[in-house]
């Protein structure tokens, strides 16, 4: 009878035990970082399609979707090393017309610890952006003819804006890419026109925690520092208007803020 | 365990026990590994290659896996006029009414059946719009028709992929005015369809899911990937001083900026399937444009931008079906673009009217776009009619 009882009482253990097991969730010490992104302007966040904001040079202007490419972030410690999470080829795309993009889960290895800050590039790089490097739609819309120095489009701002004088809001298209520059013989030279951001804001990363970062975008800043940009001087494509590039590659490095939280 | 326990006093019951106890233990942890026995239904399954520089992400639902059983069948029943639930001569009526390859799957312009080449349905009701081209429908991510009306995002379970636009075509007044349950009924009677059903979808009970099943798999078959301007993205041919010119003039935003709607090089399907207000009107009044899908005011009087391949062939152009040759269409995008409140911030050159391009510019652009016509796409047999259906009728 001992035995009987013994053999019940071990086979519920067993099957207790892989059952429990099956349901216990994984507990590592690994934390983890995300980032969100966001879009205002003038402090507020950004409604669409609606002419509402006067940007620096006194322009009337609306925005009706942004697209735009981040890459190689890195994590600098205090003593200036610096830690690169992710491999060359990880890229994230953020699409206004599509919520899902506004958030990435960046990675769950990160070493605990203290941070100085965190540098990305707005666009994609000389080596990486190249003809081929997405293979999957919306990102492949974004592609750079390469007539005008190919890869990818780093962002597309498209809006609406009203000219001086008028009453109407024509079409802009603030988007960024490599520039090509023809010269007086015909010949041309390609500018790279991606530009690094630094999120300069301490951090300390605790053993399984979870930090997001939230990447905001203060649009109005596109038109404002160090360079004012007026879209009745430019008009509103620039595509092969490296003048007017460079004012956004100049500007952009002023435009986003970051707000930290943790659990 | 209590109740366990008081059974161990008695041995017979403690037997009985274990023994219940191993059985159901044993389902338990076999069950999930046990593979269902389906011998009579092994549909072979079929991939879409994936033509180089494409994009890899295909909008296939998860409940209609592709293959080769499938496939078959669909093309059957995209080209057997039975499927309208009729069996009168003049009441013939399927998708290749319509349809038809060599006009890029669009009837053509040119077709006597559909003066101007504005379709109409089976009892004469002419469709609300111009007839969009059935081509690398597989990548579509975006929505179908003109408005993107039918989307793997819609509430409405029954309008969400070329499935449900096949069960459209069948009860539309403007297409085959018909009755799913007299298609059903009048397909099953036919001799051979049930066996391609059962080879199909393990059934030989013939349904409209499994028609709408079967001919969307066909439609996903239909790809254009072998255009000159392919071969020339490969490196296997080389394009004309023109055609370059014209291809540098579409892929310029100062030049044509056609890429920026319809693609380029960087995605090859020319299109972004996406919906735009490219300038044609100042005053909006179809109840049909995306407007009515999202009720968001910016999206008045936009449709989808739609392939350039095989454009050519397909006319007439625009929603509306407005311009009937290609030269009205980039006459159009030159010139006459206007104003209107909802013109898509793509749309850069409105203030001048259009792009303007000068008369060479023009011809090289034709240039350029006539490489995308894919003669393969039109001609080939594996798109085109069955000699005969199931039944051995032609």
């Amino acid at each position: 009878m001992i035995r009987i009882k013994f053999l019940i009482a071990s086979l519920l253990l067993a099957f207790t035990g892989i059952f429990l097991f099956s349901c216990t969730k994984n507990n590592s010490d690994s934390s983890s970082i995300v980032f969100t992104f966001s879009h205002t302007v003038d402090g507020q966040p950004v409604q669409f399609d609606t002419i509402k904001y006067i940007n620096a040079a006194g322009n009337q202007y609306s925005v009706s979707n942004i697209q735009y490419f981040v890459s190689d972030f890195k994590f600098w410690k205090h003593d200036g090393t610096q830690i690169n999470y992710t491999n060359p080829q990880d890229i994230h795309y953020v699409d206004t017309d599509i919520p899902g993009t506004f958030t990435w889960n960046f990675s769950n290895n990160i070493i605990p610890g203290d941070y100085d800050s965190i540098t990305f590039n707005f666009g994609i790089d000389t080596l990486k952006n190249k003809p081929g490097l997405f293979s999957t739609t919306p990102e492949m819309d974004m592609s750079w003819p390469a007539m005008m120095g190919g890869g990818y489009h780093y962002m597309k701002l498209n809006g609406k804006w009203i000219p001086a004088g008028g009453t109407e809001a024509m079409p802009f298209g603030v988007h960024l890419g490599i520039g090509r520059v023809y010269n007086s013989d015909s010949t041309y030279h390609d500018v790279q026109n991606y530009f690094t951001v630094k999120l300069d804001k301490s951090f300390t990363i605790l053993n399984g925690q979870t930090k997001t970062f939230n990447i905001n975008m203060n649009i109005e800043k596109w038109f404002k520092y160090p360079y004012v940009y007026n879209f009745d001087v430019y008009g509103g494509s620039i595509m092969g208007n490296q003048e007017a590039q460079n004012i956004f590659k100049k500007n952009g490095k002023f435009v986003f803020s970051e707000s930290i939280s943790s659990r | 365990m209590k109740g366990l326990l008081r059974l161990a006093t008695n041995p017979e019951s403690v037997h009985i026990c274990i023994i219940r106890l191993i059985c159901v233990l044993s389902v338990l942890f076999t069950g999930g590994c046990k593979k269902e026995k389906e011998s009579s239904y092994t549909p072979t399954p079929y991939t879409i290659q994936i033509p180089k520089f494409f994009p890899s992400n295909l909008n296939i639902p998860a409940d209609n896996p592709m293959t080769v059983e499938g496939i078959t069948l669909g093309r059957y029943l995209f080209y057997d006029g039975r499927l309208s639930g009729r069996t009168s001569p003049d009441s013939l009526m399927s998708c290749c009414t319509c349809h038809i390859q060599e006009y890029s799957f669009t009837c053509g312009i040119n077709n006597p059946s559909f003066p101007g080449g504005m379709p109409h349905g089976l009892t004469g009701i002419p469709t609300p719009h111009a007839m969009m081209p059935m081509i690398n429908l597989a990548w579509n991510n975006n929505g179908y028709l003109w408005n993107g009306l039918i989307r793997t995002d819609n509430p409405d379970t029954h309008r969400r992929n070329i499935e449900d636009l096949v069960w459209m075509g069948i009860t539309a007044p403007h297409e085959m005015h018909g009755d799913t349950s007299r298609t059903v009924a009048l397909i099953q009677s036919i001799p051979g369809y049930p066996e391609l059903f059962k080879k199909a979808f393990g059934s030989d009970k013939v349904t409209m899911k499994n028609i709408g099943k079967a001919i969307a798999q066909f439609i996903r078959t239909l790809i254009s990937s072998n255009s000159r301007f392919d071969k020339y993205l490969r490196g296997e041919t080389q394009l004309s001083e023109q055609e370059l010119s014209g291809f540098e003039i579409f892929t310029t935003e100062n030049g044509g900026d056609c890429f920026h709607c319809h693609g380029e090089s960087g995605n090859p399907l020319f299109t972004t399937n996406l919906f735009y207000n490219n300038g044609k009107d100042t005053v909006f009044t179809d109840t049909r444009d995306r407007y009515h899908v999202t009720g968001r005011t910016p999206d008045i009087g936009a449709y989808k931008a739609p392939t350039l391949r095989n454009v050519e062939v397909r006319g007439p152009y625009m929603h509306d079906g407005r311009y009937k040759t290609l030269d009205e269409v980039i006459d159009f995008y030159s010139g006459k673009v206007v104003w209107s409140p909802y013109i898509d911030p793509l749309m850069h050159h409105v203030a001048t009217g259009g792009v303007r391009l000068t008369s060479k510019q023009k011809s090289d652009l034709k240039a350029f776009i006539h490489t995308l016509r894919d003669d393969e796409f039109l001609t080939n047999p594996d798109f085109a009619k069955p000699a005969t259906f199931p039944d051995g009728t032609k």
